[in-house]
């Protein structure tokens, strides 16, 4: 490639990285930020908006309740999840085509006609407004993440494993507990993370379900943005963003391990 | 040790029957080999005996115990798969050890009895290595030293050298051969390999469109083919097709088109005056005189150098090609015309198989 065009290459790439990542990595200076207002950049750097989110009883009663969904929401998806997968795995022809379309339905689905179906069944079952009933919302939306990473680490296991493993005398469950599991285990924690980050910022069924104790962060954010404009929200999207790119970092980290000791089955996250 | 029966077994897909009903007794002890062409129902023969596959109709036996319904997981057998389906994430004791561990046996005794089968197959001090870091010939073995570690009834082998290559592969038949004799388990071995059929096998079943079509011996198969797909398929073979003239007690004659007298020899079952048939004469029995000599004349195309021997393909006046097999000091022939013979005994009239009767090759 002639230095011209692979210069201009370059330079198309960082402008498409720039706009992709910028507008979210601007929270994190304006969160630093000393002045009572939002301002990029920032006049001088402070943690005095930090201490403030951090002494804020509802700003930390909304992280907890996030955190909680979050945790509740995941291992729901993981169980429910990873046992769709692999029923799935065994379905042929039409069933399999039906089901897990029906699987993937919510990434289809929009978000808002979720909300509001769920809303409806959720209130009169006296869910609404509480942790469980979130969790619940939320599971709905995390469990395609779970049964797509699962699916494909499952497609990925030599099915000869499994029958070894029954002809050398283990039960269904020793089956799937040593050898299916371990397996599918970088499937597992692809799910996981990417279910927890949907229900970390999940904000427009949460919005629906929350009520006043289980406000989470994201709904706290939006309701706090509508009336004041304080560096506040600016510490709250960032801590957001902080977990998410944790939850990431982790998955990137755990499947190189995972690929270098097993560098056989292809781990697939 | 048990040994292995089916009784009327078959297996359809549907409408695909893959398996006729096939009945076979594997003796105890014996090292059995189903040999035949992809699609012949070897390997179908194999899972269901395994239990991966539920048969249509019909018993499995092991001794005198109806496994037919049983899980795999109940039958006691050692299996040996294609690509050896070790455990990728347990070492190589953690991989022999699983059958123990299932069975609950204590822990001292899993850790004997995985060291002294891991002597067996000369695996000595390998127990902590991961499986990713063996070689084919390593992984084989530890295949092995997994299924032979539970004791089972019966060793069910599924094409187990068929990823390596030609040297290994040698040294494994011999490691097989020599594991059968120490232990003696009834063994049922699957193959596309003739070679590897002939080296292990105490008797072979030669397996066509999913049904047996002869068993027996090595020696005894090679020497008496029922029909042109066996002889084609267990050793090299010239076959030559014609129409069956005349069938006596002791033999029959067979029309070539394009040669001048009809071809004799010994006549195999089910050889019809008026059929088509094919006169088998193997390329060692193939004798090539100079062109005045009894015979039929024909003209050398080619000479490949094999070493100990040479092959010699020369083509009849009928326009098939014929090959010899002799030894190569002898050199080649000296004139491109010669004379095809083979002494009377080796010529052999045998039937098509049956669907394939009536058409030509």
């Amino acid at each position: 490639m002639h230095r011209g065009s692979r210069a201009l290459l370059h330079g198309v790439v960082s402008l498409v990285l720039a706009f992709l990542v910028l507008p979210t990595l601007v929270v994190l200076p304006a969160s630093l930020n000393h002045a009572s207002f939002i301002q990029i950049p920032p006049s001088a750097l402070s943690a005095r908006w930090y201490r403030e989110f951090f002494a804020d009883p509802e700003w930390l009663a909304s992280l907890g309740s996030s955190l909680r969904v979050a945790v509740l929401a995941t291992s729901l998806s993981l169980v429910l999840g990873t046992s769709a997968a692999l029923g799935l795995e065994r379905l042929h022809g039409a069933w399999r085509a039906v089901l897990s379309g029906l699987f993937l339905a919510p990434l289809v689905v929009p978000a808002i006609v979720l909300a509001v179906a769920l809303y409806y069944v959720a209130r009169p079952l006296g869910l609404a407004g509480t942790t469980v009933g979130l969790a619940l919302g939320h599971t709905l939306m995390c469990l395609p993440y779970v049964v797509v990473n699962v699916g494909v680490s499952l497609q990925a296991l030599d099915p000869s494993l499994q029958r070894a493993a029954g002809g050398l005398g283990a039960g269904p469950w020793r089956v799937f507990r040593t050898v299916t599991l371990p397996s599918i285990a970088p499937g597992l924690a692809g799910g996981a993370v990417f279910a927890a980050i949907t229900s970390f910022d999940e904000l427009i069924v949460s919005i629906f379900l929350a009520g006043v104790r289980t406000q989470t962060l994201p709904v706290k954010l939006w309701e706090t943005i509508r009336v004041e404009f304080t560096p506040v929200v600016a510490v709250a999207a960032s801590v957001v963003v902080v977990i998410s790119l944790l939850g990431f970092l982790s998955l990137r980290l755990g499947s190189r391990r995972t690929s270098s000791a097993l560098t056989e089955p292809h781990a697939v996250t | 040790m048990p040994s292995l029966s089916f009784r009327a077994l078959s297996k359809q897909f549907g409408s695909t029957t893959v398996l006729h009903p096939t009945t076979l007794a594997v003796t105890a002890g014996e090292f059995l080999t189903l040999l035949g062409p992809s699609g012949s129902g070897k390997t179908t023969l194999l899972s269901l005996a395994a239990g991966h596959l539920a048969p249509t109709s019909g018993r499995i036996l092991i001794g005198t115990r109806d496994v037919t319904e049983l899980p795999p997981r109940l039958r006691n057998i050692g299996m040996v798969f294609q690509d050896y389906a070790l455990f990728p994430h347990l070492s190589v004791f953690e991989n022999v050890a699983y059958g123990l561990r299932a069975r609950h046996c204590r822990r001292a005794d899993i850790a004997r009895r995985v060291r002294a089968v891991l002597a067996t197959v000369q695996l000595e001090g390998y127990d902590q290595r991961a499986i990713p870091q063996l070689s084919g010939g390593q992984r084989q073995r530890v295949a092995l030293a997994r299924a032979l570690v539970i004791e089972p009834d019966v060793l069910l082998l599924d094409e187990p050298l068929g990823a390596l290559d030609r040297q290994l592969r040698r040294q494994v038949q011999l490691e097989i051969r020599r594991l059968h004799r120490k232990f003696g388990h009834t063994t049922v071995f699957v193959t596309h390999d003739q070679e590897e059929a002939l080296v292990l096998s105490d008797r072979i079943a030669i397996m066509r469109a999913g049904q047996i079509e002869q068993i027996g011996t090595a020696e005894s198969l090679y020497e008496g083919p029922i029909n042109t797909f066996v002889a084609g398929f267990l050793g090299d073979s010239n076959l030559i097709e014609g129409t069956v003239r005349a069938v006596a007690q002791d033999g029959a004659e067979l029309a070539v088109p394009g040669l001048d007298a009809p071809l004799r020899g010994i006549a195999g079952p089910g050889v019809i005056i008026g059929e088509h048939a094919a006169l088998l004469v193997r390329p060692e029995h193939v004798r090539l005189d100079e062109a005045l000599a009894p015979g039929l004349p024909a003209t050398v195309e080619e000479v490949v150098y094999l070493g100990d021997v040479a092959a010699i393909k020369s083509r009849l006046s009928s326009g098939g090609e014929i090959w010899c097999r002799r030894p190569a000091r002898l050199g080649r022939p000296l004139l491109e015309r010669v004379a095809i013979g083979w002494a009377a005994g080796d010529g052999r009239i045998l039937a098509l198989p049956p669907h394939t009767k009536g058409t030509s090759p």
